[in-house]
């Protein structure tokens, strides 16, 4: 769990290469498609609604027509009609009553037939054939505009049957101008088909407008002739917007009633002045719309997870590579040159995999040189150290010399100068590094001889040296400064005598020079510091610490050669040197 | 680097998921709105079963329970007496945790407790025509009878003149309708001090018992020049009997309501005048408001339904028809 939250927020590293890749590829993927989804929503709505426009208009007229054949056949009804009364020779007359009955009878939408003088006389009539008492015919809208209207019919707004007893029906009166003999003279009349309201409202109840759309029917005058809310609206309960309607014949319109939008689809009905108005809900639309506008949502959401996932693992690849070398350039930075990377990939990655390897490869050869120089400089260095003496200890010497001559010890004074000449021809020896063993021990000895002169024989010392030893070679100047160092903090303050051993031996097929002295000691801190490189060696003595003669051996032999101190307060300190065992050809190994 | 696609696998999967189950619950919450949002179930109670009056009331109330989308019961106890019947139908509705009331209370007073009822069980009562003596229902939908009494004194007084003896013809005592009404012809009487009130009589929404009661009120008094009739029932039996007893005309009769025989006796003229109320709208408005606080919107507390005096010479005007004939469908 711990891993996998580590991996999670490595990978939300908001600068990291891979999540740059995802984050912009996936922002402008989901751009475009938002784009695109808007693009075509919009484009589909606009689409929808012109069908929507289209089928309204389709429903429009078939309506319209279906009016109009209607509308026909009650005009052949009123043309066999006149065909008939023309026929006849005089009103009334028994036959045609008879086809008036026929008429009556197949049509069960005729509410009735009747006949009328220009005066307002009922002549014939079926199936009534008396008017009520107060009945005022002439008033009648029918009346007045059938008589005007020479052969045409008219068609009136739906009202109440009124001139006859009955069930007070709501009817549309049909009428026609009619000529015809009635009491012995030619007489100007009208025809009246009173037409029951059910049957236009058949006409137009089947219309399916979507779940709330209807259609409704105007007069030229804005009168609603049909409505299916009829009873609300003649109660005032409900109300129609007619503007539109009013002022244009044909087409669609948009408008808003209580904030619903609407589509408003306006018709003319061909025969007469009667438009045909459709309205359809745009909300419905909008549902279809919305619920399309969900979807396309959901799709897009499974899209964006879709193209997000696919671009993790797609930056995954593209980045595995550089996140390689990343981490091998860590590795680098924590001082492991022995890094290489293998990648495959892409060209470039691989180039500059390879490039990184070459890289490396010159760094670690350049520090190898960079070590190897530095090494040889200190070599050289310390050898030149080693080389100088201490003029303190010449002149010391010298000094003794001089003071042994003026009080006569002419015995002394040769062995001291003896000692001196042999000692300054080892140290300088041609100025060859290396030397036998048995020149090395010599040069401590002519040391040891002149300090004991000096320090008035404070000290013995004996030294010791397996035969065999002699021949092999050594660094020269190495047990000097190990017998300085002895002299001048082990001896020097000792109060009894102080004795020195040297010992050369073979063992282990290395070369031991061992350096006992019975002095005063060191304390373990001493000890412990006094080989590594931090030892800051202040204390007088030739110059050439014991430190560098470690530091030289070690340089030149490696680490497994070099000093070994071991010392204990009151009891003395021993020396040990190892050195590589070998003849004079074989030095040049080391070099 | 195996580790990271298996997280990349995990974010995925947890992400189709999250998505699925957003897309599944917004589905649900579309059904839950549409169950929601299931049809409400309305009681309409009115006063008796027949008549052409309450007729067109359901008239009003189907179509009413057509556009609201209401499931609708229009039921009444077999006659306007009832009052216990009534009772019993409005607590049936309540046990039946209907959705809404729509109540023509038969008594103003006795109709009170069941009306209190079911407002304490939260079933919002609308009141059409006739109410009751509480302030628990949401709506009271009505004719302002005094008003509709008042003019109808006044088309009695156009027709007998300022000196006349006319007689109330009422139907139920203790009916708030009745009571308002007479009110309304009395105090249009009390300006006329020579228009004398000879009788007034209940004939309980019984024609039979209206045409034998203004037979009795003729008897009884010879001078009688007008009547008014309080209800349809009332008016019926009062034209029969005018009719029967040659009177027509002599006898002026003013009426309330616009049933289609009332109108054929207007247009005969026996009936000089008629008070008509809208049932259609009274039954659609009742519905309506009934169905908007069952669904928790507020409606208006006092509804008047407008009025019209209807007579012989304006009962074909476009507006009047519209006004009192039905359209039957």
């Amino acid at each position: 769990m711990k891993r996998i939250s580590e991996k999670l927020s490595e990978y939300l590293d908001f600068k990291s290469i891979r999540f740059i890749i995802t984050v912009s590829f996936a922002c402008i993927t989901v751009i475009a498609m938002i784009f695109m989804g808007i693009l075509l929503s919009g484009k589909y709505s606009k689409a929808s609604e012109q069908n929507v426009a289209l089928s309204t208009m389709h429903v429009i007229e078939q309506v319209s027509l279906n009016l109009d054949n209607y509308e026909k056949s009650m005009v052949y009804i009123t043309n066999i009609i006149e065909r008939n009364i023309n026929n006849a020779p005089q009103l009334p007359n028994s036959r045609l009553e008879e086809k008036l009955d026929v008429i009556f009878d197949t049509r069960d939408d005729i509410v009735s037939i009747a006949i009328f003088t220009n005066k307002g006389k009922l002549v014939e009539g079926t199936p009534f054939s008396k008017l009520k008492k107060d009945a005022k015919v002439t008033e009648e809208e029918w009346f007045y505009r059938g008589i005007l209207n020479s052969n045409t019919t008219f068609l009136s707004a739906p009202h109440v049957e009124n001139l006859f007893d009955g069930k007070y029906n709501w009817v549309l009166s049909l009428s026609k101008p009619v000529s015809f003999y009635y009491e012995g003279k030619m007489t100007q009349g009208v025809l009246l088909i009173d037409i029951n309201f059910n049957s236009i409202e058949q006409l137009c109840q089947k219309v399916n407008l979507g779940k709330s759309g209807y259609i409704y029917i105007l007069d030229s005058k804005n009168n609603i002739i049909y409505h299916p809310q009829q009873e609300l609206i003649y109660n005032g309960l409900k109300s129609e917007n007619n503007e539109e309607a009013y002022k244009n014949t044909y087409g669609t319109f948009k408008q808003k009633v209580n904030n619903e939008e609407r589509l408003l689809t306006i018709k003319n009905v061909g025969y007469t002045d009667w438009k045909v108005v459709a309205i359809s809900y745009m909300d419905e639309l909008t549902t279809t719309k919305s619920s399309l506008t969900n979807f396309s949502i959901i799709i897009l959401l499974l899209a964006i997870v879709f193209v997000i996932t696919i671009f993790i693992f797609i930056s995954a690849k593209i980045t595995k590579p550089i996140k390689q070398l990343d981490e091998s350039m860590k590795l680098v930075e924590e001082g492991d040159l022995d890094v290489k990377v293998d990648i495959k990939g892409d060209k470039e990655v691989v180039h500059l995999s390879r490039s990184f390897n070459l890289m490396i490869a010159n760094i670690k050869q350049l520090m190898h040189q960079i070590v190897i120089e530095q090494e040889s400089k200190r070599k050289s260095e310390l050898d030149a150290l080693q080389a100088q003496i201490n003029p303190h200890f010449l002149y010391n010497t010298l000094d003794s010399i001089v003071w042994m001559a003026e009080n006569g010890k002419s015995q002394d004074v040769i062995t001291m100068v003896t000692s001196l000449a042999r000692f300054f021809r080892i140290s300088i020896s041609r100025g060859k590094n290396i030397i036998y063993v048995r020149e090395e021990l010599e040069h401590a000895k002519n040391y040891l001889i002149i300090q004991k002169i000096r320090y008035k024989s404070k000290f013995n010392f004996c030294i010791e040296a397996e035969d065999e030893i002699l021949q092999y070679k050594t660094l020269k100047l190495i047990i000097q400064p190990i017998i300085e160092n002895a002299l001048y903090h082990g001896i020097e303050y000792m109060v009894e005598e102080g004795f020195i051993k040297i010992t050369a031996k073979k063992v282990e097929e290395k070369l031991l020079f061992e350096i006992q002295d019975n002095g005063l000691g060191m304390k373990a801190e001493v000890l412990e510091n006094i080989l590594s490189y931090t030892f800051n060696n202040k204390g007088g003595g030739s110059g050439v610490g014991v430190k560098n003669v470690h530091e030289r051996i070690q340089l030149i032999f490696g680490r497994e050669y070099g000093l070994e101190i071991e010392s204990e307060l009151e009891e003395g300190t021993t020396v040990r040197i190892y050195l590589p065992l070998f003849k004079d050809e074989e030095y040049e190994k080391f070099i | 680097m195996r580790n990271l696609f298996k997280i990349q696998k995990k974010i995925f999967t947890l992400t189709l998921i999250i998505i699925i189950t957003f897309s599944l619950t917004s589905c649900n919450k579309k059904q839950d709105s549409d169950n929601s949002d299931t049809r409400k179930n309305i009681e309409f109670i009115v006063k008796m079963r027949s008549g052409d009056y309450w007729a067109t009331v359901q008239m009003g109330a189907n179509d009413a329970a057509k556009e609201f989308n209401v499931n609708m019961n229009f039921i009444a106890p077999d006659n306007e007496l009832d009052i216990e019947g009534q009772k019993k139908l409005v607590n049936e509705a309540i046990d039946k945790k209907v959705d809404a009331i729509v109540l023509s209370a038969s008594d103003y007073e006795k109709m009170a407790e069941v009306v209190n009822n079911a407002a304490a069980n939260k079933i919002p009562v609308v009141l059409v025509d006739s109410g009751v003596n509480s302030d628990k229902s949401v709506s009271f939908i009505s004719t302002d009878n005094v008003k509709a009494g008042k003019l109808a004194g006044e088309k009695l007084i156009e027709n007998v003149g300022k000196n006349s003896k006319v007689a109330i013809l009422s139907f139920v005592e203790g009916s708030e309708n009745a009571i308002n009404r007479e009110k309304g012809i009395i105090d249009v009487l009390s300006n006329y001090p020579n228009v004398k009130l000879v009788a007034k009589e209940y004939c309980g929404s019984n024609e039979a018992m209206a045409k034998s009661l203004t037979k009795s009120i003729i008897s009884m008094d010879n001078g009688l020049n007008g009547i008014v009739a309080l209800n349809s029932a009332a008016a019926l039996g009062a034209a029969r009997a005018l009719e029967e007893l040659g009177l027509s005309g002599k006898i002026k009769l003013i009426t309330f309501d616009s049933t289609i025989l009332e109108l054929q006796y207007v247009e005969k003229g026996v009936i000089q005048g008629t008070v008509v109320q809208n049932p259609f709208k009274m039954g659609y408005l009742g519905v309506k408001y009934a169905a908007m606080s069952a669904r928790g919107n507020k409606v208006p507390k006092d509804e008047n339904i407008d009025l019209k005096v209807i007579d012989k010479y304006n009962i074909y005007n476009p507006e009047n028809q519209r006004f009192i004939f039905p359209f039957t469908k």
